[in-house]
């Protein structure tokens, strides 16, 4: 630095802001760490990155101050940020930065930034979202949406996603080739699901939602598929209260490992990824469908056994009844047989009687045969070709032919004698049915 | 139309429930056991059948939104942000 003679009281520019720059170097002779709030930022093609950092109290700007990450740092630094503190810098973001403070004679003040703490970022966020949840449950809401019943049959979905997102399509896919053949009605509202303008877009996807709201059974936030930064959107405060206050169940997928969202919270069910999100649904209808096909198995079982024991009871009856003309019968066997039986005994001692009475018939039949009398010493004497009966009508001499057993005789009559009354009685007796 | 098929679920199961009930602890005389099975047939073949079916009304009626929100868009408070 050059100190000019006494007619010269002035700096030239460049003297100045040589002064100045030396100055600085000698206060700031290394880093420091400064923690500050991005309000902008901004890379270039040459991949420098110009940020605007502030430093705000009740919402007014109290500091403020260029920043500036070159190319070969930004590249570094951007990826281990992004690594740790699972977002991409952004502005709104609070920041903790290693940085040199630099004057150019050219372009004036302003940070070289060497270092960024994600932990700070992060310890940041987490207050952040520790805020937004206090006040959500503060105002009650935060469990507002949880409160809400799951429908039933979950087949009517409204679906928050990029309509580009690897994750929409997954699960669009896994709902319409479901195993089971059910179908879902599903409609896209698009939203952008990333960055600055991703809470508004969310909020005002829901809000269309919610105008046709009876078309619906549940709300369905996807995202998912690649990157697995920038979530930050989804614990806003506005964004978080507009899903809880919502009238239908909010089904989240937002495909992440980390902490739930905020959003993710106040939802009704939190699943990890789209997919998962679909075999859920699915899953809503299978239980439906089991639950109606055990009851109808119940119907099916209980109708049989009534039926079995109905037909039992009918078999009992039929059993019964089948032997009723078998009784009748057997009695009337009975009586057939009984009558049957006297029939023929009487019929055998009836005939075993006639028999005997033939018998004796033919005994005396045997006896009255006249040549057995004959053989037995009797004999027929005839006159004039009559049998004689009574001496009385025969003169002397009278001829007279006696028939014996063996042989006949003629004699002529000498005498004759006639016969007492009682003995004629005799002959008769002794001689019936000669005549 | 809205909950329609909501509530025809729920009615499909309560009834479903209620005949199950009935024929499960009551003697049930055998001409209305067939009424009751013949319903509870009838009313799984439907849920079945509903579970299978896309309801044409409400793919129109929200083709219907799909147009409308493109021109209704700008008249939402929130929208300013989309």
């Amino acid at each position: 630095m050059e100190k000019n003679s006494a007619e010269k009281a002035y700096f030239t520019l460049f003297e100045l802001n040589t002064v100045i720059k030396s100055a600085i170097s000698d206060v700031f002779p290394g880093a420091c760490w400064v923690a500050a709030e991005i309000a902008e930022l901004k890379c270039n093609q040459k991949g420098h990155c110009y940020l605007e950092l502030v430093e705000k109290e009740d919402e007014k700007t109290i500091a403020q101050i260029k920043a500036t990450i070159w190319a070969y740092e930004y590249r570094k630094l951007g990826d281990k940020f992004e690594k740790s503190a699972g977002e991409t810098l952004k502005p709104g973001m609070r920041v903790l930065l290693r940085v040199e403070v630099t004057f150019h004679e050219v372009y004036g003040l302003s940070l070289n930034i060497r270092d960024i703490d994600p932990a700070y970022t992060l310890g940041e966020m987490a207050r952040k979202k520790r805020e937004v949840i206090d006040r959500l449950r503060k105002e009650g809401i935060m469990g507002l949406n949880k409160s809400l019943p799951l429908p039933l049959v979950p087949q009517r979905a409204a679906v928050i996603s990029s309509p580009t997102a690897a994750g929409y399509g997954d699960f669009f896919k896994q709902l319409d080739n479901n195993l089971y053949g059910y179908k879902f009605t599903h409609v896209l509202f698009p939203a952008v699901m990333q960055g600055q303008e991703a809470e508004n877009s969310i909020i005002s996807a829901l809000s269309r939602i919610r105008k046709e709201k009876e078309l619906f059974d549940v709300v369905v936030i996807i995202r998912g598929g690649g990157s697995v930064i920038d979530l930050n959107c989804f614990d806003g405060y506005e964004v978080a209260s507009h899903a809880a206050k919502f009238p239908l169940p909010v089904i989240t997928g937002i495909g992440h490992e980390k902490d739930d969202t905020v959003v993710d919270m106040v939802a009704h069910t939190k699943m990890k990824t789209p997919t998962a999100v679909a075999e859920f649904l699915i899953s809503g209808l299978r239980s439906y469908e089991e639950n109606i096909m055990g009851l109808r198995d119940r119907v099916y079982k209980e109708a049989g056994r009534l039926l079995r024991d109905e037909r039992y009871r009918f078999d009992a009856l039929i059993h019964r009844v089948s032997y009723i003309p078998l009784r009748i019968s057997a009695v009337h066997t009975n009586r057939l047989s009984a009558v049957r039986s006297d029939l023929e005994s009487r019929a055998v001692r009836i005939l075993a009687e006639e028999e005997h009475r033939t018998g004796a018939i033919e005994q005396a039949m045997k006896h009255l045969d006249p040549a057995n009398v004959l053989r037995r010493g009797y004999s027929i004497t005839r006159h004039k070709g009559k049998v004689l009966k009574n001496a009385a009508v025969l003169k002397k001499w009278a001829v007279i032919e006696t028939k014996l057993s063996s042989g006949e005789v003629t004699s002529i009559v000498q005498d004759r004698k006639e016969t007492t009354k009682s003995e004629q009685r005799q002959t008769d007796i002794l001689l019936p049915g000669l005549e | 139309m809205s909950k329609g098929k909501q509530i025809s679920y729920s009615r499909a199961l309560s009834e479903l429930e209620k005949i199950v009930s009935e024929i499960e602890s009551e003697e049930t005389d055998l001409d209305v056991l067939s009424e009751k099975v013949k319903r509870a047939a009838h009313l799984i073949k439907f849920c079945r059948a509903r579970l299978r079916s896309t309801e044409e009304e409400v793919k129109k009626a929200l083709s219907e939104i799909e147009e409308g929100t493109v021109s209704e868009g700008p008249q939402e408070e929130e929208s300013d942000g989309y």
